[in-house]
C-alpha cells in the first residue's frame, strides 16, 4: 500500500511537486521529512520504490535549517528556549529511565509471585488428591455396612479382590524396584535421555511379567494411567516427574524380574542400557508401599438387584 | 553550553522530582524519546554545519515527538501499534545512525 503511493508519487506529479514544496517551505511552515525529491532524474531510478528509505538516508538533518541558515539568523530569539528545551529532554530521559529500572523489580516480584501461586496450587492439587484417597476409604467402609446379605457379600469380595489390581486401594507387599535415569551424557543428545515410550515400555514389561501393582515416582499406575511428555518433562496422570525415575512393582520375587529381563521391555532397556548408557538398575526389594490411584473414581453406580 | 546545562539539569530533576507520568502516557514514552533523540542528533549536525537555528530546532523536537506518539497511538487503537512502535523506532534510528555519523566525521575527521 505505502510502496504504491510512494511511487505514484514521482511518476504522476513530478514536475508539480517541487515547486510546490518549496513555496510552502518559504512560507515557513514547518514541514517535517517531507521534502521535495532533490532531482527529477530519481523518478526513474531504479530503486525509485525504496524512495523512503533513501530518502532518510539522503536528507537526515532537517532541511528547514539550512532554509533558515539561508534566511539569517534571528538573534533575539532568546537561547532560554533552547535550555527549556534540554530540560525536557533530560527530564525524559531520566523519568523513562527510572520507570525501566523501577519496573524491573516489579517485574521479578510478579513472576516469583506467579510461581509462589502454582506451587500453592500443587499443594492444594495434593490435599485434594489425599482427600479424595480418604473419601474413597470412606466409601469402602460405608460400601461395606450397607452391603448386608449374602448376594451382597459376594460382590464385597469380588471389589475386595479386584481393588488392588485396578490401583484403587494401597497395597504393600515385596516386589523390584527399577531405577532407570537419563544417561550423563543427555545434555549433549536429546536421544540420550529417558523418553516417555521408554517408560511406558518399562510399566507395559512389569505388568507383562506379573506384576500386581505398578507406581513410578510414588504415583501408582492404573489401566487409567497416562504417560506422556509435557515439555521437558514426562508425566505420570499429568503430574511432573523428576529424574531418576524409581518405578516399584509388586510381585511375586521369585518371578518378576526373571521374566521381566526376559520379556520385550527387559530387552528394549538392556538396549537403552548398553547403547546409550542409561542408568538401569534392577533390584528386589522385601517390602514396596504403593498408594492407591487418586485418579480412579466411581463412575457408575447401580442400585443391586434385590 | 546552555543546552548542556539544562540537559543535565534535567537529568538531576527527573530524578530527584520522579514525576509520574499518567499511566495512558506511559507507552509512548520510550518512543518519544527516540524521537526526542533523533531532534537532537539532528541539532547537533546543523549545529557543526553552522546552520543551527533555535526555532526550527523546538519546531523539529515538538513535532517529532508529538508525531511519534500519535503514530503508536493510532496504531495502539488499531491494532498494530507494536508493528508501528517498530517502524518509527527503525526510521528514526536509521536518521539517529546517519546524523551520529556525519557528527563523528566532522569531529574527528574520521
Amino acid at each position: 500500500m505505502r510502496r504504491r503511493t510512494r511511487r505514484s508519487q514521482p511518476t504522476s506529479s513530478t514536475i508539480s511537486n517541487g515547486p510546490v514544496d518549496k513555496l510552502e517551505e518559504s512560507d515557513g511552515l514547518e514541514k517535517l521529512e517531507e521534502s521535495p525529491p532533490p532531482t527529477p532524474s530519481t523518478a526513474h531510478a531504479p530503486d525509485a520504490s525504496m524512495d523512503l528509505l533513501n530518502q532518510i538516508i539522503r536528507e537526515p538533518v532537517d532541511p528547514d535549517y539550512a532554509l533558515a541558515a539561508a534566511r539569517g539568523r534571528d538573534p533575539s530569539q532568546g537561547r532560554w528556549m533552547l535550555g527549556v528545551l534540554a530540560l525536557i529532554i533530560g527530564a525524559l530521559f531520566a523519568v523513562a529511565a527510572l520507570q525501566t529500572t523501577r519496573a524491573a523489580p516489579a517485574l521479578k516480584s510478579e513472576r516469583a509471585e506467579l510461581i509462589t501461586r502454582v506451587q500453592a496450587a500443587e499443594r492444594e492439587q495434593d490435599e485434594l488428591r489425599s482427600r479424595v484417597t480418604s473419601l474413597t476409604e470412606e466409601i469402602a467402609t460405608l460400601r461395606a455396612a450397607a452391603l448386608g446379605d449374602d448376594a451382597a457379600r459376594a460382590v464385597e469380595s469380588q471389589i475386595n479382590t479386584l481393588d488392588p489390581v485396578v490401583g484403587n486401594v494401597a497395597v504393600t507387599g515385596p516386589g523390584v524396584l527399577i531405577v532407570v535415569d537419563d544417561s550423563p551424557s543427555a545434555t549433549a543428545d536429546a536421544r540420550d535421555r529417558v523418553l516417555d515410550i521408554d517408560l511406558q515400555v518399562l510399566a507395559n514389561g512389569l505388568w507383562e511379567a506379573g506384576a500386581e501393582a505398578v507406581a513410578i515416582n510414588g504415583h501408582r499406575l492404573s489401566s487409567l494411567t497416562a504417560i506422556r511428555s509435557a515439555g521437558d518433562a514426562i508425566t505420570v496422570d499429568y503430574r511432573s516427574l523428576t529424574r531418576p525415575y524409581r518405578v516399584e512393582a509388586i510381585g511375586d520375587v521369585r518371578t518378576l524380574q526373571a521374566r521381566f529381563v526376559e520379556s520385550s521391555a527387559g530387552a528394549w532397556w538392556n538396549d537403552l542400557a548398553q547403547n546409550r548408557q542409561m542408568r538401569y538398575e534392577i533390584s528386589n526389594v522385601k517390602q514396596l508401599d504403593l498408594a492407591a490411584d487418586p485418579g480412579i473414581v466411581l463412575r457408575h453406580a447401580g442400585r443391586a438387584a434385590s | 553550553m546552555i543546552p548542556l546545562i539544562g540537559l543535565l539539569a534535567g537529568i538531576v530533576l527527573g530524578i530527584v522530582l520522579e514525576p509520574t507520568i499518567p499511566q495512558a502516557l506511559q507507552p509512548y514514552l520510550p518512543i518519544a524519546i527516540v524521537a526526542a533523540m533523533d531532534a537532537l542528533f539532528g541539532a547537533f549536525r546543523a549545529y557543526l554545519e553552522g546552520t543551527f537555528t533555535d526555532r526550527v530546532f523546538a519546531v523539529s523536537f515538538i513535532s517529532n515527538v508529538l508525531i511519534a506518539a500519535a503514530i503508536v497511538y493510532v496504531g495502539d487503537q488499531i491494532g498494530v501499534g507494536s508493528q508501528l512502535a517498530t517502524g518509527v523506532v527503525v526510521v528514526l534510528g536509521i536518521r539517529i545512525f546517519t546524523n551520529a555519523a556525519a557528527i563523528r566525521r566532522a569531529l574527528f575527521h574520521a
